[in-house]
């Protein structure tokens, strides 16, 4: 069988090479679409609401997910950024108790902007490495978030804020599909179409090269680390405006499912190559499985089980590395 | 004068919330609603036979939306969902919001593109629930609640009931079966739930008040809070080098019991008795072999969720159900552990427990 794989005629290899990998994403999705398209058209899936509550419902992880495409493209990687989500959350909810709602704003992006260069700087000045650093960040604000507020709910009432940041919309179009589109558009430009996206690339593919060109790798590790924090503050932003509220619980759960968005998305795990368009399609994937299995009316353990087994798939084509 | 108003908005909204966790926490020995409404026994709400044909009849659906899956929900789960059959409403979504409140509120978004006449929930986080429910409720779902309902809902309006444990009984009755199990005398270290959660805090403090107005000669010598189950061995091996005598240690609950079991039995120690709630196989296998566990307090879980399919169901005819239904509890111990088991979890115990017992 191997031989003959390997004999196979030249334009079939060329055929096998179009990176499937990188296309395992979008097939993916469309794969998993039309099955419950089918199976529960008469379940509501197809219905607009539905639809659009998908893409609303994941537009935080999707924000998170862009930051994370940044980090693991550059050779890193950032666990700390549920716990970025909570206190940015947090902080801007306690702000706007006493101030008015620009100030809560920037002290939730402030905060994520923060906590973010506090992980870039301990990773590229401090030379420790990332996964160590934002290990041991997540506990660390995980508990600052829980005493911020000793475990209350902090409601959110300012309505401009509920509006631009959760429940509103902008001539028709919902406030969280104008943050996802736009913060993906410039996740996507930055990354794509500047030298800074490709030194990020550059660093997370060969360091050591990228170091001897001239590449300031230090900087960008700090960069990529801070754009994870900004944009896990903003998911924050998002969150309290969509629940009226902040709880330190917010963004906890978020972890896996926002890593293997970016993954099934086309972002090495080990650095050098990401997507952003794939992050998106990859979170928005993760939330369709979500809404079609509850639709389908399976109970919460066949849920994980299913889930696991299809993220399992679409892993196993995405990421399976022929030379091992 | 903008500003001015948000700060007063803010404060009321913070003394308001003060006062409901007052009113939350009455510990005048009964167990009080969340809002403060007083217990009905959930076995006095019954459907007629009318009602009941009228509501097979309409063909209805429904969905159950939990805050996460335990031991403890699956058994409200099973309730609910043999309640339901029992009135011909079909069941077409279950979810698990891991106790994270934004991803209730996507749950119930995604349930009701299924348009369900019913839904059945245990509120994340109550202060803020109603942003996750609203949906729901201008959708016309009837809702009725386990444990807690969000604030700013009233009953009947809004939902048909809260559907809850004697959550002040259970306090009470775990701090009997220590008193029991120590003789009515000894040293008392107290495991108590370190956050803002009605249920834990209820029956927290009801063990605490039970013991010193109840037991002269039980003190509670050492106290630790928990916020992490995962960290509860750390905690009781804490609280045994700080009071390395204790007679008995009370847990808030059955999860974080078996890693103090787990610390105590680390530490040769077989003196020291465990009471703790809700049931869990592992914590009863111990009982039953005459380890350290002395009695394990179960509410009548499956009942809870009944009596909650049951008021939303008699909700869709027209029927009104008591604001705040309680289900009873009870101690299990060694000598009562299959009739106990069955009366909680509507279920026979595993075949570990019943080949351990004898």
């Amino acid at each position: 069988m191997m031989v003959e794989a390997r004999a196979a005629p030249p334009a079939l290899e060329r055929l096998r090479r179009i990176d499937l990998q990188q296309w395992v994403v979008y097939l993916g999705f469309l794969l998993i679409f039309l099955f419950f398209a089918i199976t529960l058209h008469d379940s509501g899936f197809l219905t607009a609401r539905n639809l659009s509550n998908i893409v609303l419902q994941t537009a935080p992880a999707t924000v998170m997910a862009v930051g994370l495409v940044f980090v693991l493209s550059a050779g890193e990687i950032d666990l700390s950024f549920g716990s970025i989500v909570a206190v940015s959350a947090l902080a801007a909810a306690v702000v706007m108790q006493s101030y008015p709602m620009p100030l809560g704003v920037l002290a939730g992006l402030g905060a994520g902007l923060a906590i973010g260069f506090v992980n870039g700087w301990l990773v590229a000045y401090g030379r420790l490495p990332s996964f160590l650093v934002t290990l041991a960040t997540l506990g660390l604000f995980a508990g600052i978030a829980r005493s911020m507020t000793e475990l209350r709910s902090i409601p959110v009432q300012d309505p401009l804020f509920t509006g631009i940041f959760g429940s509103g919309a902008l001539w028709g179009v919902p406030s969280l599909l104008i943050w996802t589109v736009l913060v993906v558009l410039v996740g996507h430009l930055l990354f794509r179409e500047t030298r800074f996206g490709a030194h990020v690339a550059a660093t997370g593919d060969n360091p050591r090269a990228a170091l001897v060109s001239g590449i300031p790798i230090k900087r960008i590790r700090l960069a990529v680390l801070t754009i994870s924090g900004f944009c896990a503050g903003l998911a924050g932003l998002l969150y309290a405006g969509r629940l009226q509220a902040a709880k330190y619980t917010l963004g906890e759960t978020d972890l896996m499912t926002v890593i293997a968005a970016v993954i099934v998305g086309g972002t090495a795990l080990n650095g050098g190559k990401g997507s952003m368009i794939g992050a998106l399609v990859g979170s928005l994937l993760m939330g369709m499985l979500n809404n079609g299995l509850i639709l389908m009316g399976l109970s919460v353990s066949d849920q994980m089980i299913v889930r696991g087994l299809i993220i399992l798939g679409a892993v196993a084509v995405s990421l399976r590395d022929p030379s091992r | 004068m903008v500003k001015h108003l948000r700060k007063a908005a803010g404060a009321a909204l913070l003394m308001s919330a003060a006062a409901l966790w007052a009113v939350a926490h009455a510990a005048d020995g009964k167990t009080v609603g969340p809002n403060g409404e007083a217990p009905t026994p959930a076995e006095t709400f019954r459907l007629t036979a009318d009602e009941e044909t009228k509501i097979k009849a309409g063909k209805h659906t429904a969905a159950l939306v939990w805050h996460e899956m335990s031991e403890y929900t699956s058994a409200v789960n099973r309730g609910a969902r043999d309640e339901f059959e029992r009135l011909g409403i079909s069941v077409v979504a279950e979810t698990d919001a891991g106790f994270d409140a934004a991803r209730q509120k996507a749950d119930v978004e995604t349930v009701l593109a299924k348009q369900p006449s019913i839904i059945v929930s245990l509120p994340v986080d109550p202060a803020t629930a109603k942003t996750v429910y609203d949906p729901a409720l201008a959708a016309g779902v009837k809702l009725a609640f386990v444990d807690n309902a969000p604030a700013g809902y009233a009953h009947g309006r809004d939902y048909a009931a809260i559907v809850s444990d004697d959550l002040f009984q259970m306090g009470a009755k775990a701090a009997a079966a220590m008193a029991d199990a120590l003789g009515k005398k000894g040293k008392i270290g107290f495991i108590f739930h370190d956050a803002d959660f009605y249920v834990t805090n209820q029956r927290d403090n009801a063990f605490k008040a039970a013991i010193s107005q109840d037991y002269p000669d039980m003190q509670i010598v050492a106290e630790a809070g928990m916020a992490d189950p995962a960290r509860s061995e750390e905690i009781a091996q804490g609280l045994l080098t700080q009071a390395p005598d204790l007679d008995g240690i009370y847990v808030t609950w059955a999860e974080p019991a078996l890693s103090v079991l787990a610390a105590l039995r680390a530490a040769g120690n077989s003196h020291t008795k465990i009471v703790t709630l809700d049931l869990n196989e592992p914590a009863a296998l111990d009982m039953v072999k005459g380890g350290n566990v002395a009695a394990l307090i179960a509410d009548e879980a499956y009942v809870i969720g009944v009596t909650a399919a049951r008021t939303a169901a008699g909700a869709l005819v027209g029927k009104e159900a008591p604001a705040f239904l309680v289900v009873d509890s009870l101690a299990v111990t060694k000598d009562n552990l299959a009739e106990g088991w069955k009366q909680s979890l509507g279920k026979a115990p595993p075949s570990t427990l019943t080949e351990a017992a004898q």
